[in-house]
């Protein structure tokens, strides 16, 4: 994401509120995935998580010069605009493929202390690679992308330790390799509604 | 987003590019992995940050308006010679990445950036500088032990021989140093190694006096497994060892006529053949070589070969002893005070003037390394922050205290106490200061019943 201006892997100064989690789709999207996603991510966080009705109505900005990709930056602005409640994030699916400008690709985006998230499919399907499709790992893997996501909206930074979920990745073999769940360090920094042993 | 570089280390970086998205893009994503990143829109902000800053890596856009990137990325590295240089182009042409990479650029990056390549490539910048950082470490740590201890002395005889290993350090040639005992022929050995192109590879120094006939053969060329009872192993000898560096052979004249034809042969043919091996082995090697005794009469007795003496006799450096250059020994007294002193924690010491008397009328008959003994011993018995004349070794001074003991033993037993009055004690020291090991010295302990005072902790 954009630089924030905060220190390495330091929490928001007044910490995000995330108090309900509202998965809404953009652009064509598996039949019942998104209510997949929404009941994976409710075992993993306090916040209630529900898929929103409508799916996201914008133009999809497409990236100039790009074989169909979608401005990850400009959509994430389009769905930061959405009106939401109060303490509940957008998190925003697509089945397209997310890049920016500068990289010919990104799984996801995310703003610090923001209030959505955008995580793309595209790539974390085995079929981009030419392997098998596998529904169960496709929506593991796209859970992961979305905590990692959520970490971000948190206020935290990627994380070092390579088994924490908040660790960087570049290709879909650390998306794998990382683990599932944020290391106890960045547990702490996340805020109550994203942290496995907070209130809902 | 889930791009960042994925080295760990906190590098800092500079990101030069007209662009701002791409400024900010990249700063973003480096910042994100806890690197610290400066950003610069043209080349005169970024030679005036790399001025101002130290970074690691940077980052440089090859089309700028003004000056372009090959031309900042010269004028950048010639103001940072350390600086990793990485382009950016926004399509790869074979001329500008030859271009650049010709100019010393350690890679380049095309734009857009495959998010894993960019993180590859950074976190590769990063393993190479720090390996050219270990790299330049290791060359110091080489240099700090290949150069030997300095030749200390001012006087002609000795600046005379300087000079001389200045002379012969550059060339291959095989040197012959003659000199007492004790006159320092090991340390010009080595340093005419570390003067020389083979300093970085090994100085192998051969003791040949202290060996026996059979061990010499064997420690000198190598031998094949059962080439002897008890060669359970091949094993490379010293010759091998020192391919490519310098064989110091201490001692020279002692070596027997047997092992003489040998030597004679390796010198001639530069190949060993293992004991009990048929097959000469190529070996590049510099000979040095050291004798306290005189090799031409040697040879004039038939003790010596005379084809030896000739191969070895190609450039002699002879040490004067310690009495022909009286007017060193006050600056080597201080070094090896200075040293000792260190070693031993015992700080600001100095030699009284007396004590410096006695040190330059004595004859120093064990050379300099008698010299040295004699201040370590200074150094330990003496009490900071002067070296009195009753610290010096007995035969320096003349003087010893009071009637002595009658008996061999006696005198030993006298001796040994009162080294480790002198010592408080310590086992380690009073070993060091009489030339004894450990074990030793507890065996003369319990030989003649000493017992440390009850006052001594």
């Amino acid at each position: 994401m954009l630089p924030s201006g905060l220190p390495a892997r330091a929490p928001a100064r007044e910490p995000v509120r995330v108090e309900s989690i509202q998965l809404v789709k953009i652009g064509p999207f598996p039949e019942g995935l998104a209510e997949d996603l929404a009941a994976r991510l409710s075992r993993r966080v306090p916040a209630p998580c529900q898929v929103r009705a409508s799916p996201l109505d914008v133009e999809v900005p497409w990236l100039p010069d790009r074989q169909e990709q979608v401005d990850a930056d400009a959509l994430l602005r389009r769905l930061e605009a959405e009106p939401v409640d109060d303490g509940a994030i957008l998190v925003g699916v697509t089945s397209l493929d997310l890049a920016v400008p500068i990289f010919t690709f990104v799984f996801g985006r995310a703003r610090h202390d923001g209030r959505a998230a955008l995580v793309s499919l595209a790539r974390l399907r085995p079929e981009f690679y030419g392997l098998p499709a596998d529904a169960a790992l496709t929506a593991r893997r796209t859970v992961a992308e979305i905590l990692h996501e959520l970490g971000h909206v948190g206020g935290l930074r990627h994380c070092d330790d390579g088994s924490c979920l908040l660790r960087f990745a570049a290709s879909v073999e650390t998306v794998d390799l990382r683990g599932s769940s944020v290391c106890s360090a960045c547990e702490a920094m996340l805020p109550a509604g994203l942290r496995r042993g907070g209130p809902g | 987003m889930t791009t960042a570089v994925a080295a760990k280390s906190n590098l800092k970086i500079l990101v030069v590019d007209d662009e701002a998205i791409v400024r900010e893009s990249l700063g973003g994503w480096f910042r994100e992995d806890g690197h610290s990143v400066d950003t610069a829109e043209d080349a005169r902000q970024a030679l005036h940050r790399l001025a101002a800053n130290r970074y690691d890596i940077a980052l440089v856009d090859i089309k700028m308006p003004g000056m372009d990137g090959l031309e900042l990325q010269a004028r950048m590295a010639a103001a940072s010679p350390d600086l990793t240089i990485i382009i950016m182009t926004a399509y790869a042409t074979v001329e500008s990445a030859v271009r650049a990479l010709k100019a010393g650029a350690y890679d380049y990056v095309t734009k857009p950036f495959d998010p894993d390549e960019l993180s590859h490539l950074i976190h590769r910048a990063a393993e190479h500088r720090s390996l050219k950082a270990e790299n330049i470490r290791l060359k110091e740590n080489i240099e700090v032990i290949t150069t030997p201890s300095p030749i200390i002395g001012s006087s002609p005889a000795i600046r005379r021989v300087m000079d001389l290993v200045g002379t012969v350090s550059a060339t291959d040639a095989t040197v012959l140093i003659t000199g007492e005992s004790g006159t320092g022929k090991e340390l010009v050995a080595r340093a005419i190694h570390a003067g020389s192109a083979r300093r970085y590879n090994p100085l192998v120094v051969v003791n040949c006096g202290a060996l026996a006939e059979g061990i010499l053969e064997s420690e000198l060329f190598g031998h094949e497994q059962g080439a002897f009872t008890g060669a359970r192993y091949r094993r490379k000898g010293k010759f091998e060892a020192a391919d490519g560096g310098t064989i110091f052979l201490d001692e020279v004249g002692d070596v027997s006529p047997r092992v003489q034809v040998d030597l004679l042969r390796v010198l001639e043919e530069k190949t060993v053949t293992r004991l009990g091996g048929n097959t000469p082995i190529p070996v590049d090697f510099r000979v040095v070589a050291a004798t306290n005794r005189d090799l031409h009469g040697m040879v004039r007795s038939g003790e010596f070969r005379e084809e030896l003496y000739w191969r070895l006799n190609v450039f002699v450096i002879d040490i004067p002893p310690l009495r022909a250059r009286r007017e060193d020994i006050p600056l080597l007294a201080e070094h090896f005070l200075a040293r000792f002193s260190q070693a031993m924690n015992r700080k600001d010491m100095r030699l009284s003037p007396e004590a410096l008397e006695a040190l330059q009328a004595y004859a120093w008959p064990g050379n300099v390394r008698e010299l040295q003994n004699a201040v370590e011993r200074a150094v330990v018995v003496g009490s900071p922050p002067l070296i009195e004349v009753k610290d010096l070794p007995v035969r320096v001074t003349g003087h010893p205290a009071g009637p002595g003991p009658s008996s061999l033993a006696e005198c030993e037993r006298t001796h040994i106490e009162s080294v480790l009055s002198s010592t408080g004690w310590n086992i380690s020291q009073g070993a060091r200061v009489l030339g004894v090991d450990r074990v030793t010295l507890y065996n003369k302990i319990r030989k003649y019943d000493l017992k440390k005072p009850a006052d001594v902790a």
